[in-house]
């Protein structure tokens, strides 16, 4: 299927023509934010309407691949893939981004004239975010991994004033481009082992599968390893997480939200494109590989998320724990895809939400945040209080609230395609899990505060207060009523 | 009329009430707080008036499919079980809001907590569905938790996430056999899963999986009861919460885990429970021996009677794996009677500790002289529990003890130790605290208030009233009782032995009669 329309790649159009938008606004207003403010919010409400859009359209047309090149080795290879999948993301991806800009408004408004550049960086990497999910080359998804990443080792580094700062930005330069780099070989080896870079079309890595037995899968494997292993890196799965926690530490909290949130949404999608598209028939091989590295984030996050004494480390390991509870639905195959979308879309509501409440009792600008500046945040901002709670009690997976719904749609996938002891694992870490999310309740509960966080009641933006409401809500209304979600990204599948 | 979902909701738009009250108003919380926790009483009243004693064991059933694909429905039903744990649950809670009036800290959301905290117990105790039952069993958890780590008394938070950790770590196994029960119901009825407990009933499962099931959901089951070895969060979390969340902790919170184990375990695996019956029997009998001993030694009052759930706990146990129609009346039955015995204890403890503030027993004496009615009442609590003739605590041993030693004659005669060790503990207890020359420390302190005599009344009125006329109660937890019976005979090898059934509802109150007059 051929079209010259753009709505292939309308959320794309929509976050660069916005992002240039607000360059040229910028030459004339860059001080003046309540001009520049609402366009990126505009634009980022748009972007999600644009995925809507793709939604309808492929529910009535059926979607497709778009952009075919014709090329001397690889046969009309098609760049972009239309389908609910995309579509979805482009929803997740769209409101994600906004909420997280919402909560990143106090540290713009902050920088000054710089805040701009903040905002066109924040739109560039959830572009590219979102090409990792729409393409079916695997170069293009290269190409937005890089953009997205960029954007996100300058938004780690943007308060370069600060040594922690710097530090974050240079730590996650360093492995970041390792981590690229490594997807990018496994790129050049699976095209190698298999003559596609594409997992759709004539010429496709999936027809590669149904056409031939792999009698030599040597390089095949060490391509998929080595583009699974980059994917991880940038999920932040153990063992390959280790940068997470110094990361998110040292950045501004007002920027955390979006790297953690929007990285994890399109690096599980395209990992669940690439293994469920392009490589579905050799599930055998892989699932036993994704099985091992899910046990293993479940455990190492959890256990090392249970000895942090910062809430933003204490969140990047979370994010490693939930990784594994990501990669368990990818290894229950097409089935887990339903659970996996349904976690993702709450997922990054509530770690854009902890991370805004992070910014709110520490500043936006900061890095290092101990738990005990959260003490007597219940007396300090009683709201903010039990945002917090609610979104902590999601995170944990308790019943009635979003993560608990993620979490047994998980189990029962896995279960089903005959991985209990995942299950296990993941019950059991589930729990202990659910000692360090109660602690940093308990902490804002408490009736001491600390010296150094003050007893004044907090100031708290009507912007990062809507941020912190929206993924409240999110998670406590589909903890309750998940149905509706659960009908609507059910039909995600990809194409 | 969905009756029992109006029941499940009324304690959380309780709660909301209670969460919009204007901030500057904290002295309205309290009276409403108890304005509120008495609806449920009410619903569960009506539930009991109107529960037909026809036979029918499930009533008031309501369906409302939420997942067609996974099978996960809304079904709430009630049978002679979950009643009286309904009721227990409706009494005690509007008794330990009542009994909160030293709460200053954080009033509102100390109230809203033990709103959330009685909504989610019910949905316990009225879901028929595993995933939605399990929802509720695991979300008791926040509540009690922020309970005790807020308003304990000295080592909460260590408490606290004790009694988080290892209830937690059960419900853990508790979902994954869920999940796997679900989906092997799936299977039978052609979907993804099915958590519907009846579906769950018309399966055969093989006898291995029954044990890994078994033993998943009995491990939950199991540290909620607490069933020795895993009673260890028990003594630390029921010291250290505050009044109301031991009352609630002691009768309430730990009949979920009997409940769980009356209702799934025995039903679902037949074949496990009648092989696993002689260690799960053995375990109680050593917490009876156990708790009751460990309880005698005790320098601190609440500890004591901590322990003496332990004990209580174990009989109950007993009573459930003896499989006979009375010892499994006498299980529910001693259900009822420990939450309403163990309830009026930490109450009256909770009373003396605001005055005094002292939970050692060593800084008593005396007291009777000081606080005679008080004492009284005490005293009257204490032979309760330990099972005085007329009392309810006697029927619920006595039918159990008589029910065990059917089939399990052995380890009923040394259960019968513990009714004597519940004297020697309570009864040195009293001696201690209540007799002898007063202590000085104690001089001045006020007698019972009015608020605090009508939070006991109620809990003297049933437990005499159990004692003496526990025909009602029986009548209602016949059919239920004997529909497990059922199930394990049909399902499994096992035969009650002769005089272990009870057709004739008669005969069955008569085992409670001759105990009350003797």
């Amino acid at each position: 299927m051929e079209s010259a329309s753009l709505l292939p790649v309308a959320f794309e159009v929509a976050l660069l023509v916005g992002a240039l938008l607000l360059l040229l606004v910028a030459v004339v207003a860059e001080r003046k934010a309540s001009v520049w403010g609402p366009l990126v919010g505009v634009t980022f409400l748009l972007s999600a309407v644009a995925g809507l859009w793709q939604w309808m359209d492929v529910a009535d047309n059926g979607g497709g691949l778009f952009f075919s090149s014709q090329n001397f080795a690889i046969v009309r290879s098609p760049m972009v893939v239309m389908d609910e999948f995309s579509a979805l993301a482009a929803m997740v991806l769209g409101t994600v981004g906004f909420v997280s800009f919402l909560g990143s408004w106090d540290l713009q408004s902050r920088l000054g004239k710089r805040g701009v550049e903040f905002s066109v960086l924040m739109l560039l990497g959830v572009a590219g975010l979102h090409m990792m999910t729409a393409s079916p080359n695997l170069v293009v998804i290269f190409v937005g991994l890089e953009t997205a990443s960029i954007a996100f080792y300058i938004l780690a580094g943007f308060t370069r004033k600060t040594r922690e700062s710097d530090e974050s930005a240079l730590k996650y330069f360093l492995l970041g481009s390792l981590a690229s780099a490594l997807f990018l070989y496994g790129t050049a080896l699976t095209f190698a082992a298999t003559g596609s870079l594409s997992i759709y079309g004539a010429n496709s890595i999936r027809n590669f599968f149904a056409d031939q037995i792999v009698t030599d899968p040597g390089i095949l494997l060490v391509g998929l390893a080595l583009m699974l292993v980059g994917l991880m890196f940038k999920t932040s799965a153990a063992p390959f997480h280790q940068w997470a926690p110094d990361v998110y530490q040292g950045a501004p909290s007002g920027a955390v939200g979006l790297m953690a949130a929007g990285v994890k949404v399109a690096g599980f999608a395209a990992l669940a494109r690439i293994f469920m598209g392009g490589m579905i028939s050799q599930v055998d091989i892989w699932a036993p590989i994704l099985a091992v590295v899910a046990a293993l984030s479940m455990i190492v996050g959890t256990v090392m998320a249970l000895v942090q004494d910062d809430v933003k480390r204490l969140l990047a390991y979370s994010g490693v724990a939930h990784a594994g509870y990501l990669l368990a639905a990818i290894v229950a195959g097409p089935e887990g895809l339903e659970a996996l979308w349904f976690y993702l879309a709450t997922y990054a509501f509530m770690i854009v939400g902890a991370f805004t409440v992070v910014s709110i009792v520490n500043g936006p600008g900061a890095g290092p945040t101990p738990i005990s500046s959260l003490k007597g945040l219940a007396s300090r901002s009683s709201e903010t209080a039990w945002l917090m709670a609610i979104i902590m009690l999601g995170m944990s997976g308790m019943p009635f609230f979003a993560g608990f719904v993620g979490k047994v749609l998980a189990f029962v996938a896995v279960e089903e395609a005959g991985y209990l002891w995942l299950v296990v694992v993941g019950a059991l870490t589930t729990v202990i899990g659910l000692v360090f999310y109660l602690r940093v309740v308990i902490t804002m509960f408490s009736s001491e505060t600390d010296d150094s966080a003050g007893v004044d009641s907090l100031e708290v933006s009507i912007t990062s207060r809507f941020a912190v409401v929206i993924a409240a809500a999110v998670t406590l209304t589909f903890g309750v009523l998940p149905w509706p979600l659960l009908d609507f990204v059910r039909s995600a599948i990809p194409f | 009329m969905p009756v029992l979902t109006i029941l499940i909701a009324l304690p959380f738009v309780g709660a909301a009430i209670i969460g919009l009250l204007p901030r500057r108003r904290p002295e309205v919380v309290f009276p409403v707080a108890i304005g509120v926790s008495v609806a449920p009483l009410a619903v569960a009243i009506y539930l009991l008036a109107e529960y037909s004693l026809d036979g029918t064991t499930f009533q008031f059933f309501e369906n409302y499919v939420l997942s067609e694909r996974f099978g996960i429905a809304w079904e709430l039903a009630i049978d002679g079980i979950s009643l009286f744990m309904v009721v227990l649950t409706a009494v005690l809670f509007p008794l330990a809001i009542a009994a909160s009036a030293s709460v200053r800290d954080k009033l509102k959301t100390y109230m809203i907590l033990m709103l959330v905290l009685e909504g989610a117990v019910l949905g316990v105790f009225l879901a028929l569905d595993l995933l939605v039952f399990f929802a509720f069993f695991e979300i008791v958890l926040i509540p009690m938790y922020l309970l005790i780590s807020m308003w304990g008394s000295d080592r909460r938070a260590y408490a606290a996430l004790k009694f988080v950790v290892f209830t937690a770590i059960g419900s853990a196994f508790l979902l994954v056999g869920i999940i796997v029960l679900g989906i092997l119901a799936g299977d039978a009825v052609g979907a993804t899963s099915s958590f519907d407990w009846r579906v769950m009933l018309s399966m055969d499962i093989s006898e291995s999986t029954q044990m890994w099931l078994f033993a998943g959901f009995g491990i939950a089951f199991a540290i909620k009861v607490p069933l020795f070895p895993f009673h260890t969060w028990l003594p630390d979390a029921h010291t250290e919460a505050p009044t109301a969340g031991s009352v609630i902790l002691a009768g309430v919170l730990l009949k979920m885990g009997a409940y769980g184990l009356l209702r799934f375990n025995l039903s679902l695996f037949p074949d496990a429970s009648v092989d696993l019956a002689p260690v799960l029997a053995v375990l109680g009998v050593i917490g009876i021996i156990y708790g009751a001993a460990a309880a005698i030694v005790q320098p601190d009052i609440k500890r004591l009677v901590a322990y003496s759930s332990v004990s209580h706990m174990g009989f109950i146990i007993l009573g459930i794996f003896a499989f006979t129609s009375q010892s499994l009346q006498g299980s529910v039955f001693q259900m009822i009677s420990h939450g309403l015995t163990t309830g009026a204890l930490f109450l009256l403890i909770g009373m003396i500790y605001d005055r005094t503030h002292t939970r050692a027993i060593s800084d008593y004496g005396g007291l009777a002289k000081q606080m005679p009615v008080y004492a009284g009442i005490f005293l009257f609590s204490a032979f309760a529990s330990a099972g005085l003739p007329g009392l309810s605590g006697f029927v619920g041993e006595f039918t159990i003890l008589v029910g065990s030693y059917l089939t399990l004659p052995v380890l009923t005669i040394i259960a019968g130790l513990g009714v004597i060790l519940a004297a020697v503990y309570l009864l040195w207890a009293y001696e201690r605290v209540f007799t002898g020359p007063l202590n000085p420390k104690l001089e001045g302190l006020k007698d019972l208030s009015f608020r605090e005599l009508a939070i006991m009344v109620p809990l003297v009125v049933l437990i005499i009233g159990l004692g003496v006329y526990p025909k009602p109660v029986m009548d209602r937890i016949q059919p239920s009782v004997e529909q497990i019976i059922d199930r394990l005979e049909g399902a499994s090898d096992y035969q009650v032995p002769e005089f272990g059934r009870l057709t004739d509802v008669e005969s069955v109150v008569g085992v409670g009669h001759e105990g009350g007059g003797g």
